[in-house]
């Protein structure tokens, strides 16, 4: 259930790589990789035919590409790091070649005073930033060691389901709702279909690979995407609703304020927030999902929630679950909201 | 009864080279001929994007059962265009909205006319297509009706312009090609609660002529690998070609490189790279189906049919690494490998090239992910059922309360 916030896409179930060639194309591609680094060392390319092949490449690579690392960039700024006073004087025309010969010779001294200085100011620059680079993998390697486990959505079968005790109460929240509703983590759609059925306009989106994907043929609105980054990308205020569960529970505090803090800016005045739970209580039973032990948070308790809804400008309640494992915050978005405490 | 369907989109006709476009016209043909739709197109007498001369007759005319209208530019793109877009390019998203609708206009195709008729016409439902040109941007402002943008969008300057939001803002639906370009539209314009739909384009049918590859290439029996698409700069396909070319230096052998398409950018051919120009549907499909591998070297690529094609013969794939689109396609997939530099590209080359099980293991994934994603029929049912849902849930994205 890991919550995978690479941006990668997941595998439809049935469709895409199954388990065995992924394994054998993960070993193919780390073949390649150990090739490509071996050759590389060994240094059986001229550095300046693969600097201009590395150029070509670049040249049409898309601007900020993800896909690039900062030290294959900066393969290319050394290439262009240096100026060259030594103008080319090819012509096609009969003579064109002296001419051109001649006023280079003419305007030598003053090019290369000037690319001279360029060349410097390139380098320096140049030379500025294998600095940043390498203090940055320094500095990522040191990250990387003392790194927070990846937030997950935590899989609840009795609760994520559309006969759920709280479902009742969410269809009554936002009956009549006219802007959209989103419902993150979606799972293969379970809360879109009741909504939907309900005349919501639901939509859902979910981090985890291939959850959505089994179901991306069908009609539903459902999105493999992370739920911070859709959260960020919603027009402020379009939303009528969100619908959080299974995810505050399992992610780090930090990245909890944000979810909040983005689903709060997507509502509508008078929108509505739910957060679906497990209780503190629930997150130690002997019962709780694996995800309990493997991230370093527990759940807030309802009280918490009501209270952090309140100074964000949302009437907020919290109902319980039957057996206390659970229970469920349902936030209004008052207009204009009250000031914060 | 079924929605009638208009398509706004620059160019039309199967004599119009671009992958937006043909893209339009697909979905336009096979909405009428698989699911019995009306559907009418609002297009210019243009087909060349740049100049966007007034070539084809306007008015009205019936193409493969689907209307086509026809209207006459006011202006292509103007010399203006070049200094304002270099000086818009370093900078886009900080160009005013002045500047940025100056922009527009410049690029062209002004269409007044179409904007017009558009206003006029009696569609339940209009389909944008691409979000680049002025047709969409001044036709999204002029229509009543339900709006869906079908973005073809890259990572390209021009998509950071202002005067783009309003246009993304303004779709009641949006239909992407990939989930890559979904993410990409995201990043750069908050659109992600509008509804929307990852669709791409169907495959095929192939058309295959029967004859050897090789023979069409007049190669005899030599082995080779095929780009197919635009031969252009911008696609890719130079660098290509001189990387080929370093790879047969330090891998002599008899493998050949086949540039299949429009050249709009000369390669000089030699015995190791032929460059065909255009060749017929069936001499494509042989060419493809015979090939050891099929490379798409463009970055910018917004879907990338021909990937799509090579798979459908369970032909393997090399891609450029930094094109989204086509690495996504090679992931879900699994029928492809990827390039970021020369050194990837020989490694990769040589590997496949050796390696027949390799191959075949690529193709087939390939193959299979064609056929559960990408066949006419059940993608454009698909397509007919999000329009339908787009029609019912009518133009009003936002209402005046939650």
């Amino acid at each position: 259930m890991t919550d995978d916030r690479s941006g990668t896409v997941g595998t439809p179930a049935g469709t895409g790589v199954e388990d065995a060639d992924r394994a054998y194309l993960a070993r193919v591609r780390a073949e390649i990789d150990e090739e490509v680094r071996r050759r590389r060392a060994s240094g059986d390319l001229p550095a300046q035919l693969e600097s201009e092949l590395d150029a070509l490449f670049l040249q049409h690579a898309p601007l900020g590409s993800t896909r690039q690392e900062l030290h294959e960039v900066l393969r290319l700024v050394d290439a262009a790091a240096f100026i060259d006073p030594v103008v080319p004087v090819e012509s096609s025309r009969p003579g064109g070649a002296v001419v051109k010969k001649s006023i280079r010779s003419m305007n030598f001294w003053y090019l290369r005073f000037i690319t001279h200085q360029v060349s410097q100011f390139t380098t320096a620059v140049s030379r500025s930033l294998h600095i940043l680079d390498h203090q940055l993998a320094g500095l990522t390697a040191k990250v990387e060691a003392v790194e927070v486990p990846p937030s997950v959505v935590v899989d609840v079968a009795r609760a994520h389901r559309a006969d759920a005790w709280w479902v009742p109460t969410v269809e009554a929240e936002l009956d009549g709702c006219r802007r959209r509703v989103l419902h993150a983590a979606c799972g293969d759609g379970w809360l879109v279909a009741v909504l939907t059925a309900r005349g919501v306009d639901g939509y859902g989106v979910d981090p985890r690979g291939g959850r959505v994907a089994a179901q991306e043929l069908g009609d539903m609105d459902l999105r493999e995407e992370s739920v911070l980054d859709h959260l960020r990308a919603v027009e402020a205020g379009a939303l009528g609703g969100v619908v959080l569960s299974g995810l505050m529970e399992g992610s780090g505090h930090g990245e909890r304020r944000h979810l909040l803090e983005s689903a709060v800016a997507a509502l509508a005045p008078g929108g509505v927030l739910v957060v679906h739970s497990l209780t503190p209580s629930g997150w130690d039973a002997a019962d709780a999902p694996v995800e309990a032990d493997l991230v370093q948070t527990r759940p807030y308790r309802p009280a918490t929630w009501t209270q952090l809804l309140g100074d964000l400008g949302f009437e907020a309640t919290a109902s319980p679950g039957p057996d206390g494992r659970d229970y469920l915050v349902v936030g209004r978005r008052l207009s204009p909201p009250p000031e914060t405490r | 009864m079924t929605p009638k369907v208009a398509f706004v989109t620059p160019r039309y006709g199967p004599e119009v080279m671009g992958g937006a476009e043909t893209a339009a016209r697909q979905l336009a043909e096979h909405l009428t001929a698989g699911c019995g739709w009306t559907v009418e197109v609002f297009s210019t007498c243009a087909v060349d994007h740049i100049t966007w001369d007034d070539v084809l007759d306007p008015g009205d005319s019936v193409l493969n059962g689907v209307t086509v209208h026809r209207f006459r530019s006011a202006s292509g793109r103007v010399p203006e265009f070049y200094d304002l877009d270099g000086r818009l390019r370093p900078a886009p998203a900080q160009a005013t909205m002045t500047d940025a609708r100056r922009w527009i206009e410049c690029n062209g195709p002004v269409t007044l006319d179409l904007v017009e008729a558009l206003r006029a016409a009696d569609a339940d439902v209009v389909a944008f297509y691409p979000y680049l040109y002025y047709p969409t941007v001044i036709g999204m402002e002029a229509v009543a009706v339900p709006r869906v943008l079908h973005p073809a969008a890259h990572d390209e300057p021009a998509l950071y312009l202002p005067v783009f939001g309003p246009t993304f803002a303004g779709a009641d639906a949006i239909c992407y090609h990939t989930a890559a370009e979904r993410r990409l539209v995201q990043r750069v314009h908050p659109v992600a609660q509008v509804p929307q739909i990852v669709l791409g384009l169907g495959v095929g049918p192939v058309v295959e002529g029967g004859r050897a590859g090789a023979d069409i290439l007049g190669i005899g029996n030599r082995p080779y690998v095929v780009s197919v698409g635009r031969v252009d700069e911008h696609k890719g396909s130079a660098m290509l070609a001189r990387y080929f070319r370093l790879y047969k230096e330090r891998h002599p052998g008899p493998l050949a490189l086949a540039l299949v398409g429009p050249v709009a950018a000369p390669i000089a051919p030699d015995e190791d790279v032929i460059v065909t120009g255009v060749v017929s549907e069936p001499d494509k499909w042989d060419l493809v189906r015979d090939a050891l591998v099929a490379v798409s070297p463009s970055a910018l690529e917004s879907f990338s049919l021909v990937v799509l094609e090579a798979w459908e013969q369970s032909v393997p794939v090399i891609v450029n690494a930094t094109c989204d689109p086509t690495r996504e396609h090679c992931e879900r997939s699994g029928g492809g490998l990827w390039f970021g530099s020369f050194r990837e590209f020989e490694v990769v080359l040589e590997r496949l090239c050796s390696d027949g099980a390799l191959r075949a293991r690529l193709g087939s994934r390939g193959h299979d992910y064609v056929a559960s994603y990408y066949q006419w029929p059940s993608l454009i049912a698909r397509y007919a059922r999000f329009l339908t849902a787009v029609c019912e849930r009518g133009p009003s994205r936002v209402c005046a309360s939650a």
